[in-house]
């Protein structure tokens, strides 16, 4: 064995990745060889010093790295979400938009509204009393009747809907209603009714 | 993995597995703190961003060690010129062991911490090209195998094994005074 093929063996030894005939091999010319032994033996000593440098201990990371790692990362969700929701959906989120300022300006409404509205066909001959509303026995409604921040006392026949928001109903025995009977105490559910029913109300004080 | 699904506090957790390895390895790589917490924030926001890439075949300390060490070579490429180690040393050996450690690591606390040796070895590591420096320190100072070290660089065994035999000799020469 030459001394080069030497140096080759004494770096894979170093690797652990020698077979145990080529160690005898390497081992047998660092008999005859000093210059070999002694190369690998300065070879070891840098590695032991290598090694070594792990020991050193390195102050750590301050504390706001983490804290700035986890601020810069990017929201991508949701950015993301909302962007392919608008590439994907154009006409959706122009009709979103609208919702929103439909909702917006319908709450401020709402807020404000506390007076009594009634809305139906022949109102005159419905009796209002303060805030309650009543549909005498014998009479009937000929549509749906809507009240609005009042209370609704039925004695008599609704041929429709009848739909109290934010107020109470009361319903007679004597009482016929045809159709839907609707009773909304939300601000939300009150801007679906107006967003689905157009409203003019007739309003009495 | 539930990191993958963008949750923020599997992600934290994951942060506080790995920041210390990839700092050591940056400030290994580097030889300045400053730069190495710019590397770890940086490996981080590309793991972040590229979660949905990241192959669950591969193991998650290769992948994060292959950004991070990615990200170091980049900086030390753009730090000056790569010199070839086949050629001739040039031997500077300019042994005031000072000069050699960054100023804004210059505290007293590492002064009176880094023995003569310490410093020089510090030197050498520093001194070697990128490509040894990368395998150097991610088997001596990460203690990754050489196989490992062929997942995180995506190259040869051999290629890796190579180096490392180079890598040695380099630094025995440049340490063969104190050795
Ligand atoms: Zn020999």
């Amino acid at each position: 064995m030459d001394c080069k093929q030497a140096l080759s063996l004494m770096h894979d030894y170093m690797d652990n990745e020698l077979a145990p005939n080529q160690v005898l091999l390497l081992k047998e010319h660092f008999a005859v060889c000093p210059a070999c032994t002694e190369r690998y033996d300065q070879l070891e000593r840098t590695e032991m010093m290598l090694f070594g440098i792990k020991t050193q201990r390195i102050e750590p990371m301050a504390d706001f790295v983490t804290a700035n790692i986890m601020a810069s990362l990017p929201k991508k969700t949701k950015q993301r979400v909302w962007l392919r929701w608008v590439k994907n959906h154009p006409a959706i989120t122009v009709a979103a938009m609208f919702v929103m300022v439909m909702f917006i300006s319908a709450l401020s409404f709402w807020n404000q509204d506390r007076e009594l509205m009634v809305k139906g066909p022949d109102l005159d001959k419905l009796i209002i009393e303060g805030d309650k509303v009543i549909v005498p026995k014998g009479h009937v409604v000929a549509g749906d009747l809507t009240v609005q921040n009042g209370q609704a006392e039925v004695y008599g026949e609704v041929n429709g809907n009848l739909t109290v928001i934010e107020g109470s109903m009361n319903l007679a025995s004597t009482a016929h209603i045809s159709g839907q009977v609707t009773k909304i105490d939300e601000a939300m559910s009150w801007l679906w009714y107006r967003i689905t029913h157009m409203f003019s109300g007739v309003a009495y004080n | 993995m539930l990191a993958r699904k963008g949750d923020q506090r599997a992600f934290a957790e994951l942060v506080e597995l790995y920041k210390d390895k990839i700092f050591h390895l940056a400030y290994r790589m580097l030889n300045n703190r400053h730069e190495a917490e710019d590397v770890v924030q940086d490996t981080f926001l590309r793991v972040y961003k590229n979660l949905e890439r990241y192959d669950e075949n591969q193991k998650f300390s290769t992948w994060i060690y292959r950004i991070g060490t990615n990200l170091c070579i980049d900086r030390l490429r753009k730090r000056k010129p790569t010199y070839s180690l086949d050629a001739e040393m040039n031997d500077q050996e300019g042994i005031d062991g000072y000069a050699m450690i960054p100023s804004e690591d210059r505290t007293p606390e590492t002064e009176y911490m880094l023995s003569e040796t310490q410093q020089m070895i510090r030197q050498a590591i520093d001194s070697l090209p990128a490509k040894y420096k990368t395998v150097m320190v991610l088997r001596y100072m990460q203690e990754l195998s050489l196989q490992e070290i062929s997942d995180v660089l995506d190259m040869p065994v051999t290629t890796i094994k190579t180096r490392v035999h180079r890598g040695r000799e380099f630094l025995r020469k440049k340490l063969e005074r104190k050795l």
